[in-house]
C-alpha cells in the first residue's frame, strides 16, 4: 500500500512538472523555479503561461480525474457490478442531453451556460432514476434497470438532435461530449476544488460502509447497516462527485470505470485503501491524457476524454492480464 | 420466423414440471408471433402510397411487375425484413450475453461489436468516401474483428474466459475503439455528416441484395441459439453450477461468443449500432416470463422483431420522415414501457 501510494505520488509529481513544462513554449525547470521564487511581475510572459494557462489546466485534470475515479469506486461498490461507473446513475446521459440542447437546439447560447446545464442535467437525471426506482426502498438491480431505461430515452433525444441539428453545432457538441480540459481557468478550478473537497472526504470516511454494502443487502443489514439510507447517501456522493466533474470537463467516461479496477489490482478490495489509490490513479490518467492529447499531434489537440481511453485501455489490459487471474 | 415458430411445441414437452406455466408461456409466444406477422404486413402497406393487404400478398406470391408490386418488392419488403432480422437478432444476442456473463448490464455491444462496426464504417468513409452500399460489409467485418479481439483478450491468461474478464475486456475494447472513432469524427466534419444517420441506427435504403446477403448469418445464429437454449440456461446459473451438472463452461462460452458475433454482427451491418433492443428486450422478456432462458430466447426474438418493425413503421408514418433513425423511435416507444415494467417487477430477486 505505502509503496503503491509513494510511486503514484511520484508519477503525479512528474506528470505535473511535465504538464507545466511542455507545450508550444517550453518552460525549463530553472525558469519555473525563478518564477516561483521571485516576486510577481519579473517575467510576465512565463508567469502568464504557467499561472494562467498551464496550471489551471493541470489542476482541473487532477481534480476531475480524482473525482470521477472515486465516484466510480463508490458506484461499483453500491451496484455490486464490475461494469458500474458513474454513468450508470444517468449522469452522463443527463449531462449529454442538457449540453446538446444548449449547443444544438439553442444555437448561440453563451458558453458559460454549459457547465451549469451539464450539472443540472446530471442531477436531474440521477434524481429521476433514484426516484423512479424507489418502492419501499430500492435495490441495485432496479436502479440499474431504471437507469438503462431512462438513459435510453434521453440518449434517443440526444441522438435525434445530433442527427437533425446543424453539422457545425453537432461537431462542437461532440467535442464537449468527448470531455476536455482546454477551457480551464483559475476561477473554475477553485469552484470545482471547493465542491469536491467535502464529498471526497466523506467518501474516505465511509470506506467501512462501502465494504459492508458490497456483500449484499441481506448481509449488510444483518451486520447492522441501514442499507437504504447508506445506499441513498452513497449515490448522492457519487452524483455530486461525478456531476461536478462532468460539468467542469465534459464526459470523460473511461476513468470512472477503470481507475477503481486498476486500484483493486494494486491494493485489493478494502475501500480504505481503494478510494485514495483510485483517486491518485484517476488524477494521473487524466493528467497524462491531457498532456499526450496536446503534445503528440500538436498543433492540433485531442480532447483529454479520448486520449484517456486510448492510453488507459492498453495499460488496463496489461494490469488485468499480467497479474494473477481474477476470481469468478 | 418459421424457425422460431416450430420450436415451442418441443419445449413444452421437454419443459419442467410446471406444465401449466409453460402453457401460458407458449400461448404468449404464439400471440407475440401473430403480432409480429400482423405488424409486418401492416408496415408493408404503409408509406407514401398506400398498398392494400391483398396487393401486398399478391406482390409476394404472384409478382406481376406493376408499379405497386415493384414498390412492395424493392422498397418496403427489404426494409421490413431487415427490421425483423435485426430486431430478433439483437434481442437474442442480448439475452445470450446476459446469460453468459450473468450481468444485467450486458448487451450485444459489450463484446465491442457496435464499436468495431462503427469504427470500420467511419474509417472506410473517411479513407475511401464510400456510400451506404458497401458499409454493410465493412460493418460486419469490423464487428467480427472487434468481437474476436475482445474474446481473445478476455480469455488470455490463466482461468480462461471468465465472465468478469470477458465483460471488462469488451468494455475496454469498446471504449478504445469508440474513442478512436470520435477522434476521427472530431477532426473530419465531412465524414461526420455522412455517417451520423448510420450511427443513430437506421433501416432506410436497405436493398434486397443486402438483406439476402446478411440473412444467412442471422438465421444460422437464431437457429443455433434455439438449439442450444438449454445449454445457455445452464450457463446462466454460473460457472460453479454449470460445472457440477457436467457442462464445460469455457467451451460453451466460446460457442456463445460465436453465436453473438453472427447475430449482432449481422444486425449492426443491416441497421447500424442500435443499442436499445439488445439491452432492453431480454429484460422485458425476463420480467414477464421469468428467469428461464429456454423461454427468454424465443420471447426475445419475437419481442425484438416486433419492437423494431413497429418503431420503423411509426417513424416512417407518424413522423413522416423517411430517414428518421429507428434507434430513436424505438427508445421513445420502448423505454417508458420498460421503466414501468422494471418499477413494477424489477429487483424482486437480489
Amino acid at each position: 500500500m505505502k509503496r503503491v501510494v509513494a510511486s503514484l505520488v511520484l508519477i503525479l509529481a512528474l506528470l505535473f512538472l511535465a504538464s507545466i513544462g511542455y507545450g508550444d513554449h517550453p518552460v525549463t525547470i530553472e525558469e519555473l523555479i525563478a518564477v516561483l521564487s521571485r516576486p510577481i511581475g519579473t517575467n510576465p510572459q512565463i508567469e502568464m503561461i504557467v499561472f494562467d494557462l498551464r496550471l489551471p489546466r493541470v489542476l482541473l485534470a487532477l481534480l476531475v480525474g480524482a473525482g470521477l475515479a472515486v465516484a466510480g469506486a463508490i458506484a461499483q461498490a453500491v451496484m455490486r457490478n464490475p461494469l458500474a461507473e458513474p454513468g450508470i446513475l444517468g449522469i452522463n446521459a443527463g449531462a449529454a442531453l442538457a449540453a446538446v440542447i444548449v449547443i444544438v437546439a439553442l444555437h448561440d447560447a453563451p458558453i458559460h451556460l454549459l457547465p451549469w446545464a451539464g450539472f443540472g442535467g446530471a442531477m436531474a437525471m440521477a434524481a429521476a432514476i433514484y426516484g423512479l426506482s424507489w418502492r419501499n426502498g430500492t435495490t441495485s438491480l432496479r436502479i440499474i434497470l431504471i437507469g438503462i431505461g431512462l438513459s435510453a430515452l434521453s440518449g434517443a433525444a440526444t441522438t435525434f438532435l445530433a442527427v437533425s441539428g446543424d453539422i457545425h453545432d453537432v461537431q462542437r457538441a461532440m467535442i464537449w461530449l468527448a470531455g476536455s480540459v482546454y477551457h480551464a481557468d483559475r476561477a473554475g478550478v477553485q469552484v470545482l476544488a471547493l465542491w469536491l473537497v467535502a464529498p471526497l472526504a466523506l467518501a474516505l470516511l465511509s470506506a467501512r460502509e462501502l465494504d459492508l454494502i458490497r456483500f449484499g443487502d441481506d448481509v449488510a443489514q444483518s451486520l447492522g447497516q441501514r442499507v437504504n439510507l447508506i445506499r441513498a447517501l452513497m449515490i448522492l456522493l457519487c452524483t455530486l462527485l461525478s456531476g461536478a466533474s462532468v460539468a467542469a470537463a465534459g464526459l470523460i467516461g473511461f476513468v470512472g470505470l477503470v481507475a477503481p479496477h486498476m486500484a483493486r489490482r494494486l491494493v485489493g478490495p478494502a475501500h480504505a485503501d481503494l478510494i485514495p489509490v483510485s483517486a491518485l490513479i484517476g488524477a494521473a490518467l487524466v493528467m497524462a491524457a491531457d498532456l499526450a492529447g496536446r503534445t503528440i499531434i500538436a498543433p492540433a489537440q485531442l480532447p483529454a476524454g479520448i486520449v484517456t481511453a486510448l492510453i488507459g485501455s492498453p495499460f488496463f489490459a496489461y494490469l488485468l492480464w499480467s497479474r494473477r487471474h481474477l476470481a469468478t | 420466423m418459421a424457425v422460431i415458430a416450430s420450436r415451442p411445441s418441443k419445449a413444452t414437452s421437454t419443459g419442467g414440471p410446471a406444465v401449466s406455466a409453460d402453457g401460458v408461456r407458449a400461448t404468449s409466444l404464439a400471440v407475440l408471433l401473430l403480432l409480429v406477422l400482423a405488424a409486418s404486413v401492416w408496415s408493408v402497406t404503409l408509406g407514401a402510397s398506400h398498398v392494400s393487404v391483398p396487393d401486398v400478398l399478391s406482390a409476394i406470391f404472384a409478382f406481376d411487375g406493376s408499379r405497386e408490386h415493384l414498390v412492395v418488392r424493392s422498397l418496403r419488403l427489404p426494409r421490413v425484413l431487415a427490421g425483423l432480422l435485426t430486431g430478433s437478432a439483437l434481442a437474442v444476442a442480448g439475452a445470450i450475453m446476459q446469460a453468459a456473463t450473468n450481468n444485467p448490464l450486458a448487451s450485444p455491444g459489450l463484446l465491442g461489436i457496435n464499436a468495431g462496426a462503427a469504427f470500420a464504417v467511419v474509417m472506410a468513409t473517411s479513407l475511401f468516401g464510400t456510400g451506404s452500399g458497401t458499409s454493410v460489409w465493412f460493418a460486419f467485418a469490423g464487428a467480427a474483428a472487434a468481437a474476436i479481439v475482445a474474446y481473445g483478450l478476455g480469455s488470455a491468461g490463466r482461468g480462461g474466459a471468465t465472465p468478469l474478464k470477458l465483460v471488462l475486456a469488451g468494455a475496454v475494447l469498446t471504449t478504445f475503439l469508440s474513442s478512436l472513432t470520435t477522434a476521427i469524427l472530431i477532426l473530419d466534419e465531412t465524414t461526420l455528416d455522412t455517417v451520423r444517420l448510420w450511427t443513430a441506427g437506421s433501416l432506410s435504403g436497405r436493398t434486397m441484395a443486402q438483406v439476402a446477403g446478411v440473412s444467412p448469418y442471422i438465421l444460422i445464429g437464431l437457429l443455433a441459439a434455439m438449439i442450444f437454449r438449454r445449454h445457455i440456461m445452464t450457463l446462466s446459473l454460473g460457472t460453479g453450477i454449470a460445472r457440477s451438472v457436467g457442462q464445460n463452461p469455457i467451451l460453451w462460452r466460446g460457442l456463445v461468443v460465436v453465436i453473438v458475433i453472427l447475430l449482432a454482427g449481422g444486425a449492426v451491418a443491416l441497421a447500424g449500432p442500435v443499442g436499445f433492443v439488445g439491452l432492453v428486450v431480454p429484460h422485458v422478456a425476463r420480467l414477464t416470463v421469468g428467469v428461464d432462458y429456454r423461454w427468454i430466447i424465443p420471447h426475445s426474438a419475437a419481442g425484438g422483431a416486433l419492437l423494431v418493425v413497429i418503431a420503423d413503421a411509426v417513424g416512417r408514418t407518424v413522423l413522416a420522415s423517411h430517414s428518421f433513425p429507428v434507434g430513436v423511435t424505438m427508445a421513445i416507444l420502448g423505454a417508458p414501457f420498460f421503466i414501468w415494467l422494471a418499477r413494477r417487477n424489477g429487483g424482486r430477486r437480489p
